[in-house]
């Protein structure tokens, strides 16, 4: 059903078409690595014990050192993959903010508290 | 701010505990589901209709690549007073009510036992064997707004808002815990409720079967004054002089 579909960006007065499919498929692939990065950067953070404005310091650190490795992955193809460089940044910050905090909580709680 | 020391123990068999027991019963909450859920089936007429409109709207909107005649040989297939596909075919109305339909009683009973019955008994067991524990503490500075919040089931009014009850803790995994279901069951798991409880909310009015005799009728007096203005009518004049352009340019290029 998806497969027809097309997305279009307009670049320099030419119009570039994007299978719609394959730019869901990307993004839902992001939002995986997302996920990870934040469980991944959440628990690290708890351990190192960081408090306060340090570990929310760490989890933009976090985000963008994902979306620097995510660029050069892409290399200088990136607008094959994706059709916005800043939403590929800003998408879903506060959702994975939340599981952040979460494993955070949990590994801060797990190693300091007790 | 006076740092308080809590019992090992309460990490062992409570903070623990609560994460896990959250998790499991996530997962076992999509596996619940798919077990019991079944798959609806399409009747062929629901998709013979869906088609027709699909293949109307194309007419209507690409018409205009099309001949003439073409175009009105569709339409006529579409709209033709004795023998149209929209006129000749009759729908009867689907019924109105969702209640009468026993199927559609039966998945809603479904969701709700896969959904609002482990929420209420999980629920509710955690907060009765679990209850009255301060668990844990958040690593940031909290204003006081987030005490009844965090705090449920401990109510000391002079413990930092910081500190993180049992009861909260439990809810917390719950919405927290959330993407990391995406991340292990894929996309579209049953183990999400609150993307569940959303589908029922807005469900009553999008498994509503839309009537296809409206639709038709909609369709029939869109196609009917659809007028056909052929866009191909000068594509050779274009062709040619688009190529004939190329064509000089790249003779000048070959002689200088």
């Amino acid at each position: 059903m998806s497969t027809g579909r097309v997305k279009t960006r307009v670049q320099k007065g030419e119009i570039i078409a994007y299978s719609e499919s394959a730019v869901r498929n990307n993004a839902a692939i992001v939002k995986y690595c997302r996920t990870s990065m934040a469980a991944l950067s959440g628990s690290t953070a708890g351990l190192l014990g960081l408090t306060g404005f340090y570990g929310f310091g760490f989890y933009v650190f976090s985000v963008l050192g994902l979306w620097v490795m995510l660029l050069m992955k892409a290399g200088t193809q990136w607008q094959k993959f994706f059709i916005n460089r800043r939403s590929l940044l800003t998408h879903d910050f506060f959702g994975s903010l939340f599981t952040y905090v979460l494993f955070w909580t949990f590994l801060y709680g797990m190693v300091h508290v007790y | 701010m006076a740092e308080l020391l809590l019992d090992p123990n309460i990490r062992c068999w409570v903070f623990l505990p609560i994460v896990v027991i959250t998790f499991l019963v996530g997962i076992v909450r999509h596996y619940v589901s798919l077990l019991i859920t079944t798959q609806k089936k399409a009747e062929i007429t629901q998709i013979q209709d869906s088609q027709v409109m699909l293949r109307a709207r194309a007419l209507r909107e690409h018409g205009k690549y099309l001949p003439k005649q073409s175009f009105l040989m569709r339409r006529h297939f579409f709209n033709n007073e004795e023998t149209g596909y929209f006129k000749t075919q009759t729908r009867a109305a689907p019924a109105q009510n969702p209640m009468t339909d026993p199927s559609m009683l039966v998945d809603m009973l479904k969701g709700n036992v896969t959904n609002v019955l482990p929420m209420i008994i999980i629920g509710g067991w955690i907060n009765w064997m679990f209850s009255g524990f301060v668990t844990t503490k958040v690593p940031f500075p909290l204003t006081l707004r987030f005490k009844p919040m965090l705090q449920r089931g401990v109510e000391l009014v002079s413990l930092d808002a910081a500190w993180v009850s049992s009861a909260s803790w439990y809810f917390l995994n719950v919405f927290g815990l959330r993407s990391i279901y995406a991340l292990v069951l894929g996309e579209n798991n049953a183990a999400d409720q609150s993307k569940i409880t959303q589908d029922q909310m807005s469900g009553a009015a999008m498994a509503m079967p839309l009537d296809p005799k409206a639709a038709f009728k909609a369709e029939w007096e869109a196609l009917e004054i659809c007028e056909h203005s052929w866009t191909l009518s000068n594509i050779e004049a274009e062709l040619l002089e688009s190529a004939d352009f190329k064509f000089e340019t790249a003779e000048e290029q070959n002689h200088m």
